[in-house]
Parts: C-alpha cells; structure tokens; sequence
C-alpha cells in the first residue's frame, strides 16, 4: 500500500466517504463543512480527486440515480481506501500526541523559567 | 433561452475539454454537481471555476495518456531503460576513452574530464590558446558533454536507487549546457556528439520520472538476461576497441589482405558518412579505418542489441527508447545539412528544440503523478475533520 501521506483534500474526500456512499455535490458540501469552509472542492477538482484515488483503488463507484432529471454517481470507500483513511488517522493521532507532549514540556520549562 | 439553460449550455462547452471517454462516462454527472453548485440566478460559469474545469480536463487528459503508457510493458521498459541508458552511456564513455587513448596516448587528468580522448595535453592547450575565460567555459561545457563524470555521476546515482537526484542530475547537465553554449555563442547545429548526449540526459530525467521502479536501482534490471546481454556485449565492444581488436586483427594480417584492406578503406571512406563521423568524434580521413575496424565493432554490438531486445515485448519498447537521442540527433545533423545554413542562432534554437520537447514531456509526466486533490499542495492536519 502507498504510505507516502495523505494531502488534506484526499484525506477529507475519503472521511467524507467513510460514514456512507455520497454523490459529488454531497461530497463537495461535506468536505467545506467538515474543514469549517477552509477546504472547497469545485467540480473540477473533486472529479479530478475522485479519477485519482478510484484508480488507485481506494474508492469505487457505488450506485447511480436520476434526481429531477439529472445523474448522481454516488461513490464509497473500498476496504483499500479504508485501511488507508484508517493508516493516515494513526499517523496524524501520533504526530498530534508527539507535538502535544513537547509543548506540554516546553509550557513546563517556560513556567520553570518564569 | 432561459437563465439555466444558458448556463448549461456555457457548462458543457467547458466539459468539452475532458477527453472523450472520460465525457461519456461523467459529463452528465459533473453536470449535476456544477448546477446544483450554481448560485440562484447565476448565467455563467465564474473565472475561477471555469479555470478550475479547464486546468483539472488538462489533469484528466495528461493522466489519461500516461495510463495509456502506463500499461505493464511500457512500465518494465522504462524501468530497465532508466538503470541501462546511464550504464551504457558510462560504458560508451570508456570505449571511447579506451580506444582513442590506446592509439594516441591517455593524457592529463584535466584532459580525461574534459573528454579529450586520445589528445594529450588538450586543456592545457586552450589555455594558451584561449583567453582564461573562453577556455574555462569550453572546458566547463566539454566536461559536462564529452567528458566521462557526469555519466559516471549519473550511473551511480541511479544504480543506487537515489531517483530524485538522479532527475535532478540528468536535468541539470544539459540545462547547464545549454546554459553556456548560449550565452557564449556556440553552435549546436551539426554537433550530434554533443546534441545526442544532451539528449540522452533529457530523456533519462524524462524516464526516471515516468518510471517509478526506477528507484530500486541496479535491482531494477533483475538480472533480466536481456539487459546482462546487453551490457556485457558493449563490456566485450569496450575490451575489444581498447587494445583487444589489434591482437585479432594486426599480426593475423597477411600483406596481401593489407593491400586489400587499403582499397576497401578507400572504397568506403567515400560513402556519406557525416554523421556517424562526428557522432564518433572521427577525424578528417579516419572514416574508412573507423569503419573497418572500430565500424565493424559497433555494427556487430548493435546488431546483438538489436536481436536481444526485439526478444520481448519490453525489450522492444526498451530498443525503441533507447534509441530516441540517436534519431534526435540523426534528425538536428541532417537539419544542419540544408543548404545554405541556417544562422547560428536558428541553429541552436533548432537543436534546444528536441530537448525543450522532452522538458515539456517531463514536466507533463510531473504534473500528471501530481494531479489530483493533493493540488493545492497542503497536507493533512490533524483535527481538520
């Protein structure tokens, strides 16, 4: 499995994707929401995104419907793309608790100092 | 029309510009997801949107023809041609070296790096020759061109596996020369020494990008039969033209044969021979000795390289690579033909045109393994979700 780290658009597209199948725009909306409006995906990008990690196999088509005349793809996680969201969390959760401990050392020093 | 409808329409005129397979499938899709995206009222697709569109089609096409290349056979051929073409480059080098030193002595270290086989005393000359500073450049860009370190540089790099600096490398040699010729007034044009080996440095940055089982290095070849072959028969060409050949040839020689020998030389030497006289460094009336014995040497290696790697698929498509600098340069020599020439400033132009094309590929590769979300380039933070 590629181990290099997930960029955060990546990373986002697969969390949204992890509680459930989604449609582009359902993803599009999601990934502003989940980033506080930080990250927005437009169209272009997020299909871009999502020909990329499907031939890599981390996401797959799911089912297609037709909504007030229009065609929604939704999309999933395969168990592939699973593993992979579920590597990067580990990795960012021991980097955050590394950070997390030096500056709780560093606060301590500081307060030594003081 | 009605306010949606103009900006569908608008829309659609900007999906035209995805590949045709990739619209099939998702036009009607993206579609969806731009209307639905859509202000209330909106007529037309925004600025950024649209280059948003238009920049991830140019991701999409790019992506597309690299899949297309990226099938098994091309993969496994620009990985074994990745560790091969410095190797052969490096063993090239020293046939060279091994041959024209052999006849003509070996010279100073100075004279060894900067590629003047077989002429003693050459950078010291262009000092005496030169003003300090023509010299220096010359020497510097010869170094860079004919000189044996930057391959032997490149070599190691790659058989080591360090790929990122191998392209960096293999980038940065003809760039550098280019650099100089230049901004110094050289002409590049009917220079296919020179302009083959910057070629090759173009296409081996362009191949280690393209390849990504290039960083396993020597392990990379797997000890394929076909590469040992390869290398071991240009190994066999390098022994041979550096002091082996004359053993065969010289004292088995008989003086009648000698005589013979002589009109055929001169029978040759009057076939067109341009090209290969100045791939080969050849001086003026060495042709026909050059063919004869060195000629031979060289039509007997490719030919065995030629029937080891037309054995598979890969080795074909290896064969086919590995011979791109050498039609570039065939091509730029026989531009540099017409008649009357061009000036020297179209010339170069003429003979950066290969390896501008070959940058552009590279940076076409680049942006092809780049594309995607990962775009705006920022990394995963913890707690964005």
């Amino acid at each position: 499995m590629n181990d290099r780290p997930l960029q955060e658009p990546t990373f986002l597209l697969l969390t949204a994707l992890a509680e459930g199948p989604q449609h582009g725009y359902g993803i599009m909306t999601d990934v502003a929401r989940m980033s506080e409006g930080r990250v927005k995906l437009r169209a272009g990008t997020l299909y871009a995104a999502l020909d990329r990690v499907v031939a890599e196999g981390l996401v797959e088509a799911d089912r297609e419907e037709v909504v007030d005349g229009r065609l929604r793809r939704y999309y999933r996680l395969t168990p592939l793309g699973g593993d992979r969201l579920t590597a990067e969390v580990e990795r960012l959760r021991l980097n955050a608790a590394v950070a997390a401990k030096r500056l709780k050392l560093r606060h301590r020093a500081m307060r030594g100092l003081a | 029309m009605t306010t949606a409808g103009g900006l569908e329409g608008s829309y659609r005129r900007l999906l035209r510009w995805y590949p045709s397979s990739y619209r099939t499938r998702h036009e009607e899709e993206i579609l969806g997801v731009l209307m639905d995206a859509a202000q209330p009222g909106q007529r037309r697709p925004g600025a950024r949107e649209s280059v948003d569109l238009l920049w991830s089609a140019l991701k999409i096409r790019i992506r597309m023809t690299l899949r297309g290349a990226d099938s098994q056979a091309w993969q496994a051929a620009l990985t074994l041609v990745g560790v091969l073409l410095p190797l052969l480059m490096v063993l090239l080098k020293l046939t060279e070296f091994l041959d024209r030193g052999a006849q003509y002595g070996f010279g100073t270290p100075a004279d060894l790096l900067i590629g003047a086989y077989g002429e003693p005393g050459s950078y010291a000359r262009s000092f005496q020759l030169n003003p300090h500073s023509v010299a220096l450049t010359g020497n510097v860009g010869d170094a860079l061109t004919a000189g044996p370190l930057p391959a032997l540089i490149l070599a190691v790099l790659v058989c080591l596996g360090w790929r990122r600096a191998a392209t960096v490398f293999a980038a940065f040699v003809p760039l550098a020369f280019l650099g100089i010729a230049l901004t110094n007034g050289y002409a590049l044009l009917a220079g296919p020494r020179k302009d083959v080996t910057l070629y090759a440095y173009g296409l081996e940055a362009l191949i280690l990008l393209a390849a990504p089982g290039t960083a396993r290095g020597w392990r990379a070849l797997r000890w394929q039969p076909s590469a040992l072959l390869a290398t071991a028969t240009v190994a066999g060409g390098v022994a041979m033209n550096g002091g082996l050949w004359p053993l065969f040839n010289v004292p088995l020689a008989p003086p009648a044969s000698a005589l013979a020998r002589i009109r055929l030389r001169e029978q040759l030497a009057s076939l067109p021979h341009g090209f290969v006289d100045q791939l080969f460094g050849i001086g003026a009336g060495g042709w026909g000795a050059w063919l004869l014995y060195q000629g031979t040497l060289v039509a007997i290696i490719v030919a065995a390289l030629v029937i080891m790697l037309v054995s598979s698929p890969v080795n074909r498509r290896a064969l086919f690579l590995l011979g791109i600098p050498f039609a570039l340069g065939a091509g730029i020599y026989l531009c540099s033909l017409i008649s009357p020439p061009p000036p020297a400033s179209a010339g170069n132009a003429l003979a950066a045109l290969p390896l501008l094309l070959i940058f552009l590929a590279a940076i076409a590769v680049s942006l092809g393994h780049r594309a995607g979300p990962d775009v705006p380039g920022r990394p995963a933070t913890p707690g964005s979700a």
